[in-house]
């Protein structure tokens, strides 16, 4: 190529004669090195020679053209072949340095060409555009760039990556050395930037090294290219330790502004140093500003990133922690605002929570405690409510399904007691539940309107969602307020019953709390319970100071917690015979009631109650209260020391395994002693208890606390047995039918009315079929019939 | 061994002394209240009539006003007197 001269029609030259001068002017035609001998006046000459032969794009072109041929045969595979093996990350350093130096070199040796081309340009008053650049060096990084590029070798970011490592461990090196300097660097054998030993530190070489091949890159325009992707992920690297580092285990801080302060300072700072060559030189120009402006954006977005995937990841304990860990949820709310991690959040909250908290393992409160601080945490986070209501769906789900979740509500909101429950119910704001009709939105701040997130429920309105308070939520797990309000009536029966103490401010208080949220009509019950209650008090004072009654002459003062039994909760029917002179005590009792309010009698649970005792032994004297059943159990181990269980089951009309669990009691107290299988002998002494000292008074809980109610299971039992005696009318006239049949004949005849009782299809095919179990009714092809008698 | 009952606390329910247990006017249990009322016993006693039936005062007094010619008793017609 190089022997085929220009076909130009020349006017006083040999056409030899010319091509030869041109090679002088450019050697690298010839394969030559430059000579700079030659005088600048003989290269002027000559290309003004060219310039008059009109040659000058072409011999432009001839020349780039091969220049690009030496670099794609030469310098490129002179360059990768540098990348080819490391055995270590220096080796892979010094080969990286190696090959920018050798690509740099080139390009230096093929300045002096550039610029005699420029200068034949400026002659020839030539203006073009090569490869997109104006300028002949522009043209010439670019084709180092695309011939680099095309002949990229696969493991070429591995010595890119040594490179940068090295360096960027120097770097960090240096800045925690300013940072904390009491770590006092005569310990240390190897310096932790550059792992040599401390005498032979290289840190600072490499440093030079680093900065230089920095520049030279620039130069080239590669620096973007060539190392921008591997420099990215070091630093991604650097900024993901960084946030775990400075994150671990701290929710009580916020730490956006200092990870900010972070990346803008030492992140930052790297970035500026690699782009402007050295730290010294502050002053940088506009294009690399820009870059860093560019790369900045970039490198915050992946700080947020990083960060609020940190926190999501720690999200749970977060929650758990609420609100000491309000800086951190706080965090999260705003990076979530600038990242797109809503639904990642999502999936990893239900994850976590459905690991941590929603197996049986878990005790109710403790979930309930937990849905607490989540609806506090999440509303914070996400004040449309929309993430609450996605993320606790299983929560809520998983409470429907435990039996005793009800029973834990009502107890922790009318617990004694700092109770997050109580201290949001002392907050009082009536009860939102999601029956209600979609009531209009806001029309007042309509401009502050915005729309509700894309997972939102559309079928509910974001209104509710906003506005629901914390119990309006536990009370929405199941969706009614009577479940609440009933279970709450049984605790408070339960409560006053095992009290008895009159004192009930208290639970007047909570009442009315409860009353702003629940509604007036729904405790009503409960409201005349406690008046029961109070009137009982009064009935008692009066009976007791009214001389006629009598009552002071008897033996032991008898009070009476006198019920309302339409309003209170089902009591279990258990039954008791009491000793003669109690009965007779509260036989007495019951006169002097009905001489007071004419026309009424009381009926007694005999089962329930408490007593004082005064219990005198041979050794020793006992002060107790317990139930009825417990004292007339001791009061006739008074008559007699020894007793079976059959007999005392006869005389108390107590059922002898209910005895036996009561026994158990007065055992535990050492005053039984079981001789052989179900007979009791009464120890009047204890030698071993009689050394240590008794308590003067001992107020003994019964053992196992038995609630006084019917469970609300046996409750439901009866409101069923309602239906029976419909079901059977209807299987007598119409003998035999279908369990839907029978279901929408309830519904059409037993379901009306003030106190209808629901039923669903399932819960009636459970009844009917214990029904068939019992042998009640017959069960043939789909069909119920009552059995022939 | 000697047991002093020191003191006795019971439980008791109460309930009226009638013939039936509910009121014929309102189909409430005697023991409850009248739907106007919302607490029992004394705020909302019973009464008799000499022809022995009885009912919530409430009921019975809301009855006789709604008749403008003679009080009968509801539950058999004959003229209502309360009993003394």
């Amino acid at each position: 190529m190089a022997a085929v001269a220009p076909v130009v029609s020349l006017h006083e030259q040999h056409p030899d004669d010319l091509w030869n001068k041109i090679c002088i002017a450019f050697p690298v035609i010839a394969n030559e090195p430059l000579m700079q001998e030659y005088l600048e006046e003989q290269v002027l000459n000559v290309l003004e020679l060219i310039c008059q032969h009109q040659l000058s794009t072409f011999i432009e072109d001839y020349v780039v053209d091969k220049i690009q041929h030496i670099t794609m045969q030469k310098i490129v595979p002179d360059f990768w072949s540098k990348f080819c093996k490391r055995e270590n990350e220096m080796q892979g350093f010094e080969s990286f340095r190696d090959a920018v130096y050798s690509v740099y070199n080139s390009l230096i040796s093929f300045c002096p060409v550039f610029e005699r081309l420029e200068k034949l340009r400026n002659i020839s008053g030539i203006h073009r555009v090569v490869n997109g650049e104006n300028t002949l060096l522009g043209t010439f990084k670019v084709i180092i760039r695309s011939s680099l590029l095309s002949q990229l070798p696969l493991n070429h970011p591995k010595i890119t990556e040594d490179f940068y490592r090295i360096s960027f461990k120097v770097f960090c090196n240096s800045d925690n050395y300013v940072g904390d300097q009491d770590d006092s660097p005569e310990d240390m054998v190897h310096c932790s930037g550059c792992e040599q030993e401390i005498g032979q530190c290289q840190c600072q070489s490499i440093i030079l090294v680093f900065h230089e091949v920095n520049q030279k890159l620039i130069e080239l325009d590669l620096l973007e290219r060539l190392a921008g992707e591997v420099i990215t992920s070091l630093i991604h690297l650097r900024i993901e330790n960084h946030v775990e580092e400075s994150c671990k285990g701290s929710f009580d801080t916020s730490h956006i502004s200092t990870l900010e302060k972070w990346l803008d300072n030492v992140v930052m700072g790297w970035l500026r140093r690699i782009f402007n060559g050295s730290s010294e030189n502050v002053k940088s120009e506009k294009k690399t500003e820009e870059a860093i402006k560019k790369f900045k954006q970039k490198l915050a977005h992946f700080l947020y990133e990083t960060y609020t995937r940190t926190r999501i990841e720690q999200l749970f304990n977060i929650i758990i922690e609420y609100p000491d860990s309000q800086p951190a949820v706080e965090d999260l709310r705003i990076c979530l605002q600038k990242t797109d991690l809503r639904p990642y959040l999502t999936q990893k909250l239900q994850r976590a929570l459905e690991t941590r908290l929603l197996h049986p393992g878990v005790n109710t409160p403790d979930i309930l405690t937990a849905y607490v601080a989540a609806i506090r945490a999440l509303r914070q986070l996400d004040s449309s409510g929309v993430l609450l209501e996605t993320v606790t769906q299983p929560v809520r789900q998983y409470l429907r399904w435990r039996d005793d979740t009800v029973r834990c509500v009502v107890s922790s909101l009318t617990e004694e007691g700092p109770s997050e429950l109580a201290d949001e119910l002392v907050r009082g704001e009536a009860l939102q539940l999601d029956e209600g009709v979609p009531s209009d939105e806001d029309t007042e701040n309509w401009e502050a309107w915005n729309p509700d997130p894309v997972d939102a429920d559309p079928s509910k309105t974001s209104k509710s969602r906003r506005t629901s308070d914390i119990i309006s939520m536990l009370v929405n797990v199941y969706g009614s307020k009577e479940l609440f309000v009933n279970e709450y009536r049984t605790l408070l029966a339960d409560r006053l019953l095992s009290q008895f103490s009159y004192n009930t401010e208290k639970e007047i208080r909570y009442l009315e709390l409860l009353k702003l949220r629940f509604g007036e009509s729904q405790l009503h019950y409960c409201e005349v319970m406690l008046k029961d209650v109070y009137d009982s008090k009064r009935i008692n004072a009066h009976l007791d100071s009214d001389p006629n009654f009598n009552l002071d002459k008897q033996q032991f003062p008898a009070t009476a917690m006198i019920l309302s039994a339409q309003f209170w909760p089902p009591f279990k029917e258990e039954t008791l015979e009491l000793p003669s002179f109690v009965k007779e005590h509260l036989q007495t009792y019951t006169k002097a009631f009905e001489t007071l309010k004419g026309n009424r009698t009381l009926c007694w649970k005999p089962h329930l109650g408490s007593v004082t005792l005064e219990i005198e032994l041979k050794d020793r004297k006992l002060n107790l209260t317990v139930s009825p059943i417990h004292a007339t159990i001791i009061w006739h181990f008074q008559s007699k020391n020894q007793w079976t269980v059959e007999e005392l089951s006869q005389i108390m009309h107590v059922p002898s395994t209910v005895l036996r669990r009561k026994i158990a009691f007065w055992q535990s107290q050492g005053l039984l002693r079981e001789i052989s299988t179900d007979t009791f002998l009464l120890v009047e002494e204890n030698p071993s208890r009689s050394k240590c000292p008794v308590p003067a008074e001992m107020v003994c809980e019964d053992e196992e606390s038995e609630s006084a109610m019917a469970s609300a299971h046996d409750q439901r039992e009866e409101e069923l047995q309602v239906f029976w005696s419909y079901i059977v009318g209807m299987l007598t006239n119409l003998d035999s039918m279908p369990l839907e049949r029978i279901h929408q004949m309830l519904k059409m005849f037993a379901s009306q009315g003030p106190t209808a009782v629901e039923c669903s299809l399932q819960e009636l095919r459970h009844f009917l079929d214990r029904k068939v179990r019992e042998h009640k009714l017959l069960f043939s092809g789909g069909f119920y019939r009552l059995p022939k008698p | 061994m000697k047991v002093t009952i020191k003191s006795w606390t019971g439980v008791a329910t109460w309930r009226w002394v009638a013939n039936d247990d509910n009121c014929g006017i309102c189909r409430m249990a005697f023991d409850g209240c009248c739907p106007d009322c919302k607490l029992p016993g004394d705020d909302c006693p019973l009464v008799w009539g000499q022809c022995s039936h009885c009912f919530h005062i409430h009921c019975i007094m809301k009855w006789l006003n709604s008749q403008q010619v003679n009080h009968q008793c509801p539950m058999c017609r004959q003229d209502w007197k309360f009993k003394e």
